[in-house]
Parts: C-alpha cells; sequence; structure tokens
C-alpha cells in the first residue's frame, strides 16, 4: 500500500453552524458522504461537532445524536488517537476474503472522536490503549475487490491505523 | 384501548434444511393455525419480519405470506431490522390490535439463511452495519460484537470463560427444547477451545446460520373469547421500542442503552418491573450480549451480567430471580434472522401456558423479550406477555 497523504492536521472549525439550510447539502461539503471523502482524499478528516454538547459525529450529519441539536459545525480532526477495543476478522466478507485475518479496531481520536478501522499489524501486537495514527490511501493501491464498490463509491479514499 | 392477546403460536424446523422460505412459513401457519379456523376467517392483516431479499431474491413478502395463508385484498406488509425484524412484526400487530385498526393480526417472521452458503449469510448481514466507514473496512457481524465482548472484559472481571458458560446454559437449555436447532449440551471445554471466530469471540460464542419461519396470531378481546379452543392465550402487555447508533465505533461499547429505553418503556406500558419478570427471552446472537441485556433489563447489576448462568439462589446482591433463554437462545434453539423475535414469543407462550414441558419454569406468569437489530441495540423491540 502507498500514501497518499500523511499532513498533520489543525483543529480550526468552521465559523458557520447548523441548522444546516438545503442549500447546504451539496456534494462539495463534508456535511454529505461524497464531500467528506474528498476532504479524506486531500488528508483531513473532517468531523461535525455538536456546538450544544461537544459530540463529534463522524461521518458529519445534519443533527447530533446525543442531544438532538442541529447547531452543528465542522471540525478537522487529529490523526492520533488510541484503541479502545480490538479483533481480528477471521471470515471476513468475500471482497475482503484474500486479506483475512483483518485487525479492525474502534479507535478514540485526541479530539474524542471515535471511528471504525482496520489495523495494519497482527492482533498479537495490538491491545487497549495503544497509540495509533490515521493513514489514508487510494482506493486503487488498497487491494479490495473493486465489485464491492458502489458506483459512487469508487473513488473514496481507504483509511488504515498504523501503531505508533 | 383493545387488551391484544396471543391465541396461538407455530415454528417451522429450525437449522440447514431443504424447504424454501414460504414452505417454512407454511410449516410455521400450520401449526399455528392448526386449532384455529382458516387464517381468512381469523385475521384481517399481516406483518412478516425479512432480513433480507438477499437469501432469496425476493422481495414483496407480505404479499407472499398473505397468500400462502389464503388472504387476499388485506394489508399485508414486510418489515425489516435486520434482527429486530420478527419482534417488529409483533409490535404492530399489537399495535393495530390495540388501536381497533384490527381485530386479529398474523405476525410472522421467516429467513432462509442457508441459501447463499456461509457467505451469502455473512454478506447479507454485513449490510446491517454502517457502510461509509465500517462495512469498507471489512466488518462483520462477529466482529462488531467481538469489539463490544472485548471492551467488556476489559472494564469488568468477566472473562472469556465466563461467556462460555452462557453458551454451555443455553444448550443445556436448547437439549430440553423439542423446536431447537442443537438439542445436544456441550461442555465448557468444546466451547473454550472452539476456533477463534473473532478474538475473543469463538465458534460457540456466536448464534449459528439457520432457516426457519415462525408465526403468531394477535387477537383482540372478542376474537380471543370466541375462539373457546385456546382458552389459554397470553397477554401482550407491554411493548418497547427504540433506535440507538448504527455504527459500533459511536456507541457505547459495554451499555445497550436502547435496550434499556425498550425494556423500560414494555415495563411501564404494563405495569410491571424487572423483579417481576420470571422469564426472559433476550438477544444472545453472541454470548456477550445476554451479559449486556441482563443489565439492561435491569436484572442484573452493572458488570455482573454473566451471572445469568447461575441459579437465581447463587447470584449477587442485586440480581432478580428471573430465568433466561430457557428455549436455547438465539445461540442454541437457532436464529433465523427474520422470525428470531417471534421465536422468542413461542417461547414464552409455553412457559405462560404450561407447555415447556422438561424447561418450563414452575409459576411462571410474566416474560420479557427483548429482539435486537445491528450491532447490539442499533435496534430493540422489547414485550412483555402475561398470563391471563
Amino acid at each position: 500500500m502507498t500514501e497518499e497523504s500523511n499532513s498533520p492536521m489543525t483543529d480550526t472549525d468552521s465559523t458557520t453552524t447548523g441548522p444546516l439550510g438545503p442549500e447546504d447539502i451539496t456534494a462539495d461539503s463534508p456535511f454529505t458522504l461524497p464531500g467528506f471523502f474528498d476532504a479524506l482524499a486531500e488528508g483531513r478528516l473532517v468531523a461535525a461537532r455538536c456546538t450544544e454538547c461537544d459530540t463529534h459525529l463522524l461521518p458529519p450529519r445534519p443533527a447530533c445524536y446525543d442531544c438532538g441539536s442541529r447547531a452543528v459545525t465542522l471540525s478537522e480532526q487529529p490523526r492520533t488517537g488510541e484503541v479502545i477495543s480490538y479483533t481480528s476478522v477471521n471470515r471476513p466478507p468475500s471482497a475482503f476474503d484474500h486479506l483475512a485475518p483483518i485487525t479492525i479496531a474502534v479507535v478514540e481520536l485526541d479530539s474524542s472522536a471515535r471511528l471504525t478501522g482496520r489495523v495494519a499489524a497482527s492482533l498479537e501486537d495490538v491491545t487497549i490503549g495503544d497509540r495509533v495514527e490515521l493513514r489514508v490511501y487510494d482506493p486503487e493501491t488498497v487491494d479490495i475487490d473493486p465489485d464491492f464498490d458502489l458506483s459512487y463509491e469508487e473513488d473514496w479514499p481507504i483509511h488504515v491505523f498504523e501503531l505508533r | 384501548m383493545s387488551t391484544a392477546h396471543l391465541i396461538a403460536v407455530g415454528s417451522s424446523p429450525l437449522g440447514k434444511t431443504d424447504l424454501p422460505g414460504r414452505d417454512l412459513f407454511s410449516k410455521a401457519l400450520a401449526e399455528a393455525f392448526e386449532e384455529l379456523p382458516d387464517p381468512a376467517d381469523v385475521v384481517d392483516g399481516l406483518y412478516v419480519g425479512v432480513q433480507s431479499e438477499r437469501y432469496e431474491n425476493q422481495i414483496m413478502q407480505g404479499t407472499l405470506m398473505a397468500e400462502w395463508a389464503g388472504l387476499r385484498n388485506v394489508p399485508a406488509e414486510r418489515v425489516e431490522a435486520c434482527a429486530a425484524a420478527g419482534a417488529l412484526a409483533l409490535k404492530n400487530a399489537v399495535r393495530d390490535v390495540r388501536a381497533g385498526v384490527h381485530d386479529a393480526v398474523l405476525a410472522c417472521g421467516v429467513e432462509k439463511m442457508t441459501a447463499g452458503g456461509t457467505e451469502g449469510a455473512t454478506n447479507a448481514l454485513g449490510a446491517a452495519f454502517e457502510r461509509a466507514l465500517e462495512q469498507r473496512s471489512g466488518i462483520t457481524a462477529p466482529a462488531t460484537y467481538a469489539l463490544l465482548a472485548r471492551r467488556y472484559l476489559h472494564e469488568t472481571d468477566a472473562t472469556e470463560r465466563d461467556l462460555a458458560r452462557i453458551a454451555v446454559k443455553n444448550h443445556r437449555n436448547a437439549a430440553a427444547n423439542p423446536r431447537a436447532m442443537f438439542q445436544q449440551a456441550v461442555d465448557i471445554e468444546t466451547v473454550m477451545d472452539a476456533p477463534d471466530v473473532a478474538p475473543p469471540l469463538k465458534l460457540y460464542d456466536c448464534a449459528p446460520v439457520t432457516d426457519g419461519a415462525a408465526a403468531v396470531v394477535v387477537a383482540n378481546d372478542e376474537v380471543a373469547a370466541d375462539l373457546q379452543s385456546r382458552p389459554d392465550a397470553i397477554r401482550v402487555a407491554g411493548v418497547g421500542s427504540a433506535a440507538n447508533n448504527l455504527a459500533v465505533a459511536e456507541r457505547d461499547l459495554t451499555y445497550v442503552e436502547g435496550a434499556n429505553v425498550a425494556a423500560s418503556t414494555a415495563y411501564e406500558d404494563a405495569g410491571v418491573g424487572a423483579a417481576d419478570i420470571d422469564v426472559a427471552e433476550v438477544h444472545d446472537a453472541f454470548t456477550v450480549c445476554e451479559a449486556l441485556l441482563a443489565e439492561a433489563a435491569e436484572f442484573a447489576p452493572e458488570g455482573r451480567g454473566i451471572e445469568t448462568v447461575e441459579d437465581p439462589g447463587d447470584r449477587s446482591a442485586g440480581w432478580t430471580d428471573v430465568r433466561i433463554n430457557t428455549s436455547g437462545g438465539l445461540k442454541a434453539r437457532g436464529h433465523p434472522i427474520g422470525a428470531t423475535g417471534l421465536l422468542q414469543a413461542v417461547e414464552a407462550y409455553e412457559q405462560l401456558t404450561g407447555r415447556a414441558g422438561e424447561r418450563q419454569v414452575a409459576d411462571a406468569d410474566t416474560a420479557l423479550l427483548i429482539n435486537e437489530g445491528g450491532v447490539a441495540d442499533a435496534h430493540t423491540v422489547a414485550h412483555v406477555l402475561t398470563a391471563q
């Protein structure tokens, strides 16, 4: 796998907060999946942050599941975090067969946002509390059956965590 | 508001069978209506829970099941919430009867999981998880629950052996259940020595891929009273449901809050508390789920759900006397996804009407059912059933 981007992230929030209007929901906005993955391909992992209760929402969405507020804003996320839980997928979906066993983890980023991803390490080398860093790869360099992708997913990058 | 009664139940054989989905449904229907008039003379609506059209390449299951039951020109709808589909069908039937929309409704569920082999089932079940970040990382059902189990073992005193004891208990229960897929006990070493599926979960921590169907008839006071051949109908006294988070990363890994909300709502609706529940069928798709759900249902103190395997007298203070998954649970009775919530209702019916044979819990008159879909409580439906 080759790495597409590894620039450090800043923690600058966008200035506008929701509720989003219909005109805000475009494929350019990280509030939609195409916009979220475009940003990720450029090395920016973007969450939504609830300005009422500070919950992070990954990927971004128009409302906070925790408090119900639509006062959400975009927030660039740090690339580093720690393993909250992990396992190994010994029998993955068929598109991932040749990658088995796949080590997978729930990672809490240093911002407190959480996301699931593969870990580029064998199961025995991972434990709760391990520090990891997010890497983002061009899908063409990741060996996943292209038939797995829906038409709109073909250019979306694939994220993987590496142990630090 | 009318009372909703459960007046008849039926199920198909469970396991790998040579019957397609519609024929499994015919089996369940035939048992449910063995002592009843034609379905068309009893029910005026139908809900069917089906997890996925991938297995048999068939949607429009409401229409199909209605036809097979001899019903035409009545409302007949397929409902879907992955493994909670069966209880969702029951919930909708109860709602319609309570509201007076229908006098009686057939709630059923069916899944033909073996049609595409293990790979087909893995891929079909994978659709229940968040697509953009989690499916695209190669996640599977056992892996999502392994993430819960790993964290549970980290935060509590529980061990892999404690989880294994849940599988042993449910196999022992299934050995006394003629409906069960696995009617044999297993010993703890067999469970502990089994191959890893998604560590710390091993083969016997996981419910099996199962073909099967179940059907129950929900009726109002008048219909229940008219059908005197089944004088021992039970009452659906409480209903609750809740959706929680879809992505495993964004949920609490050791507390199934949505299940607590659903169960609490059902308790309140029924006017009972956790301590009143004699028997419970909870969604043990993986062993850790039974521990988590015992806590969410307020049967067990936080972190002590693993004592579900103990006799009531041997449990920690704060535990109720409930008996959990007397059917053998999803683990050993079997888990035909869309039918599972209704198989839970079948067990409650048998326990509350004194038909549970060797596994009968003495004086059981109140039951809780918890059926879930997606990872943990992504969707939960809970019911409280009471003897009349």
